[in-house]
């Protein structure tokens, strides 16, 4: 990501960002509310691209690509660059179909494959063994944390590159947080993953890179242990030690 | 350094540092009472030495117990866990130096009666413990006021109480040999001065402590260090 600036109409919302996201680690972005960190990860997949008021500029390099260069095939990129919200997103359809329907968007497998693959996903995002006897039933009736994980299995079954977390856990209870932290631990043998997260324990304990950011601006980016044993920079330190924010 | 947004964490950390001040207050106490109690004989000092070292012990379990307390609660990150661990290390080392001196004041109390070699055996001791002394008092300041260039140089000077420790074998090793009645009352300093010379060691511990606490790095060099082993071979077969 170089000299990558974003606007919302006038308003600049980041001011020439330049990380390097290593593949097949973990990068975890923090910052106050409001500092970009979402409008960041919304960059990637080129989610902005719906309103016609926003723009970016710079270059983001995937595969040697600028991803937001206006040649680059949106729906090929999301299939590349998975996402995952806050608030799980199920489509109102049975558990099957949720994951198979990423699948079937960009390929036409047989049916014996496309089983496999359904059942593949759903066992990386471990939650094969919670429903593997009700794969018909509406995915609407699960519980928040097996939603989320539904959605994962929704994400990896595309088989992307890149995975973006916007806060996953926050709207989960502890249990099922612990579920999706230890989910990220795998996940991050096969995938670049991205994460924003308003919580810095969270950060410490799965990431291996931390940006921090504040006001649209990366103020540091680090070796996580750096970030949040010994930042190089004061308003780090404020931040992550609870100081100001 | 800026307040936290929640008040009272910073009052947590506060009182931690007030109760460290406090045991490192009571440590140099009992190590400057234990000595004038050694060289004077003074039972009764002694005395007050040894009962002082509960309080210390208690003192010691509270800090370790509320810093505990504080990283559960608080899951402190950056200066703030570095804060935390800290107080637990120097917490425990001035906990050793208390019972260090409380262990020169019952050998205190256990040589008053006995044999009494020249006055000037424990004079040596008593100028090394004077030196202990200062290196405690500066290194419990360096920590007060986050000063890691007073810690280092505190660091660096340990050398000097170690070749004063050797030295000071020598002599007594050789009040010994002059008169084998000196030998109960010798023993009995020498292990004071050893004694003294682990309090040198734990301020030390200290120093590296407030270094890590300041830059968040481990000290990674040697502590220059005499090789005293030849020494005192040499001094053992009597050369």
């Amino acid at each position: 990501m170089k000299n990558l600036d974003f606007y919302y109409g006038e308003h600049k919302a980041l001011k020439d960002i330049n990380l390097d996201f290593r593949d097949r680690h973990v990068t975890a972005l923090i910052g106050p509310s409001g500092c970009g960190k979402s409008t960041l990860l919304r960059i990637f997949n080129r989610i902005y691209s719906l309103y016609p008021e926003q723009k970016a500029t710079g270059q983001v390099m995937l595969d040697g690509r600028n991803v937001i260069s206006n040649d680059v095939d949106v729906n090929e990129l999301r299939s590349r660059i998975g996402m995952v919200f806050q608030k799980p997103t199920p489509f109102p359809m049975s558990i099957y179909d949720n994951v198979a329907f990423g699948i079937r968007l960009y390929e036409k497998p047989p049916k014996s494959e496309l089983d496999d693959r359904v059942e593949g996903a759903l066992r990386r995002a471990a939650l094969w063994d919670e429903v593997k006897d009700k794969l018909k039933t509406s995915g609407m009736g699960l519980s928040g944390g097996q939603q989320q994980r539904l959605c994962i299995a929704r994400t990896i079954a595309q088989k992307p590159e890149v995975i973006l977390f916007d806060e996953p856990t926050s709207a989960l209870d502890p249990i099922s947080t612990g579920k999706i932290e230890d989910l990220l631990e795998q996940l991050k043998a096969d995938f670049t993953i991205v994460i924003v997260t308003h919580n810095m324990q969270q950060a410490a304990r799965i990431s291996q890179y931390t940006a921090f950011m504040y006001l649209g601006e990366v103020i540091e980016f680090d070796a996580t242990n750096t970030i949040f044993m010994n930042p190089n920079k004061k308003q780090t330190q404020d931040y992550v030690t609870g100081r100001f924010g | 350094m800026t307040d936290h947004i929640v008040r009272s964490y910073d009052a947590d950390l506060e009182s931690l540092r007030r109760s460290l001040a406090e045991m490192g207050g009571m440590s140099e106490r009992m190590l400057g009472d234990s000595t004038v109690a050694l060289v004077r004989r003074d039972t009764t000092l002694a005395q007050k030495v040894i009962s002082a070292d509960q309080r210390l012990d208690n003192l010691q379990r509270d800090v370790e117990e509320r810093a505990v307390l504080t990283i559960a609660r608080r899951q402190p990150l950056a200066q703030d866990l570095r804060e935390l661990i800290s107080a637990i290390r120097i917490a425990a080392d001035i906990e050793r130096v208390g019972d260090l001196a409380k262990n020169i004041a019952k050998r205190a109390v256990a040589i008053s009666g006995q044999f009494s070699p020249p006055h000037r055996a424990v004079i040596g001791l008593e100028h090394m413990s004077r030196l202990v002394q200062a290196q405690l008092k500066d290194v419990l300041d360096a920590y007060a006021t986050g000063n890691e260039q007073k810690a280092l140089e505190v660091w660096h000077r340990d050398g000097e109480i170690d070749a004063l420790y050797t030295s000071l074998f020598r002599e007594l090793l050789t009040y010994m040999m002059e008169d084998p009645r000196n030998i109960t009352f010798c023993t009995h300093l020498l292990f004071c001065a050893k004694n003294v010379e682990r309090i040198g060691d734990h301020t030390t511990n200290i120093a590296e402590t407030i270094h890590y606490l300041v830059t968040g790095e481990t000290l990674d060099i040697n502590r220059p260090k005499l090789d005293t082993t030849d020494i005192m071979v040499e001094a053992v077969a009597g050369r």
